[in-house]
């Protein structure tokens, strides 16, 4: 079933994220493709996150797809003007990418290309928009499209900030069916947050992130106060004798536990792609 | 100077039609020397809004007022025994002088009168036309004076595009390719060598690229 369906049928839908190369050497991409095919719903494809120029994610869709899993890919607007969002966004759909989710951009200057121009002609709900524009066979200048594109897309939220809600309400109503969230650490916290996500009407994905060492825990814990990564969670992987092997353990009982209480989950690897079939063992997926 | 041309009035009544006594401020610099929001503006529009209420029935209090300076404190100041006696500030100086009023009297609705343009120069009279885009890293020395950021449509730094045709730019015979002009200026210079130097990519993080500007100069600050 694609993932579009799953969400429309309430089903739990598992996604998996992978990051295209710095250069051209997609094998690493591919054989991580291959490894978890047929065990997540969709593989998304993050496009030049951070600010890290990288090989772009339309054609880390289209290597998806041709492995024969959906992906979905990111969108933004810090480096792309609407004329080119806009073809890009055709050209997707033609090469077969069916879903996409509208993200943030980091700004250039932390990025590894500090004297690049941004561009940010549009802002995140404005590309929902434009989405819709598209699907509603018009481009933003108001002219006839000769066939429509048709997406499903999505956006994020960041559970923890004051007058997100209202903003998530906002992408909702330009466009966005789906919402994917920020790492979750302390699932209590994340319990809470979900009861007032309920009034978005829309499916919410909550992101597993798979913490590969103490030094990430503590620096997560230490600079996003607001991720609630707990010194217990921190303590258990110090204490524990296989640490790669326990942060492995936390991300598959993390979307355990998130089944009963979100409508999917995104696993975040970065880099450790070649462990999400660890990790779905760990979740008994 | 920072250019400014005022808005059409039906938005400045819009824009004012909540309020009952508003503080209507010029700015002496240079919104006055492109003729958008200096003291004489001040009084035209002052009488524009007082006209177009009174013709609907209505009333609104409005006191005029000119700064020497909207984009510093130290004369932004001057409004604050004003402050209490209005509803909202209509202000008609650049972006900047509008930010500095919001900034200090945070109680207080602060309302564009005009739109900020572009840092340029009078061509002739009644004329200005756009010199600066404050990139950040000037390279005027090496283009014969002239800016090809500010002046060029595309922004390119190594000679003209195809576009250029008997020195006038392809968006339009009224605008001349910045190129063209580099180019004969170089000549009359006789620094036509330098036009054959390859600039690389630019910098943008000087300019906008960076993020939002500041410039302090530790001589100089409190």
């Amino acid at each position: 079933m694609s993932f579009r369906k799953r969400l429309a049928a309430g089903e739990f839908v598992v996604l998996a994220e992978m990051n295209t190369p710095k250069g051209v050497n997609i094998s690493k991409m591919v054989l991580d493709s291959r490894r978890i095919k047929g065990r997540v719903d969709a593989v998304i494809i993050p496009d030049m996150d951070n600010g890290v120029m990288k090989m772009s994610a339309m054609a880390g869709g289209v290597l998806m797809h041709q492995q024969g899993v959906e992906a979905i890919m990111h969108v933004y607007c810090r480096d792309r003007n609407s004329m080119a969002l806009q073809g890009d966004l055709l050209a997707s759909h033609v090469l077969g990418i069916q879903n996409l989710i509208v993200v943030h951009s980091e700004d250039m200057t932390v990025g590894d290309h500090r004297e690049a121009q941004p561009v940010n002609e549009l802002d995140e709900l404005g590309l929902i928009a434009a989405i819709r524009t598209l699907q509603d066979g018009k481009d933003l200048a108001g002219f006839e499209l000769d066939g429509r594109p048709d997406f499903t897309t999505g956006c994020t939220i960041a559970s923890y900030k004051d007058g997100e809600l209202e903003l998530a309400e906002k992408k909702v109503a330009a466009g966005a069916e789906f919402m994917v969230t920020p790492p979750v650490f302390d699932l209590d916290v994340f319990a809470a947050f979900m009861e007032k996500a309920k009034r978005l009407n829309v499916p919410v994905i909550p992101t597993v992130f798979l913490i590969k060492s103490v030094a990430i825990a503590r620096y997560i814990a230490t600079s996003e106060p607001e991720a609630n990564l707990s010194e217990t969670l921190i303590k258990r992987i110090r204490k524990a004798s296989d640490r790669e092997m326990e942060g492995i353990k936390i991300a598959g009982e993390t979307v355990a536990a998130l089944r009963d209480m979100a409508h999917g989950v995104k696993i975040q690897t970065l880099g450790w792609e070649h462990r999400l079939g660890a990790i779905l063992d760990a979740a008994g997926l | 100077m920072i250019t400014a041309e005022r808005k059409p009035l039906e938005e400045i009544i819009d824009s004012v039609k909540p309020f009952q006594r508003i503080l209507l401020v010029g700015c002496n610099e240079c919104v006055t020397v492109c003729a958008a929001g200096g003291r004489k503006e001040v009084g035209i529009l002052a009488s524009a809004l007082q006209m177009n209420f009174m013709k609907a029935g209505q009333t609104i209090d409005i006191k005029e007022l000119t700064l020497e300076r909207q984009c510093d404190p130290e004369y932004v100041e001057e409004l604050s025994t004003h402050m209490d006696q209005v509803d909202a500030v209509l202000s008609m100086a650049c972006g900047c002088g509008v930010q500095e009023i919001a900034r200090r009297y945070k109680d207080k609705p602060v309302l564009p009168a005009v739109n900020t343009k572009f840092m340029g120069a009078s061509e002739r009279q009644g004329v200005w036309a756009e010199r600066c885009q404050g990139c950040g890293d000037c390279l005027l020395g090496l283009t014969g004076g002239i800016c090809p950021i500010a002046r060029c449509s595309k922004r390119l730094l190594n000679g003209p595009c195809g576009g250029s045709t008997n020195g006038k730019c392809e968006i339009s015979p009224e605008v001349d390719c910045v190129w063209q002009l580099i180019w004969d200026r170089l000549k009359a210079l006789g620094m036509e060598d330098r036009y054959e130097d390859i600039m690389p990519a630019k910098n943008w993080q000087t300019g906008r690229g960076g993020g939002p500007r500041k410039i302090i100069r530790e001589d100089l600050a409190e």
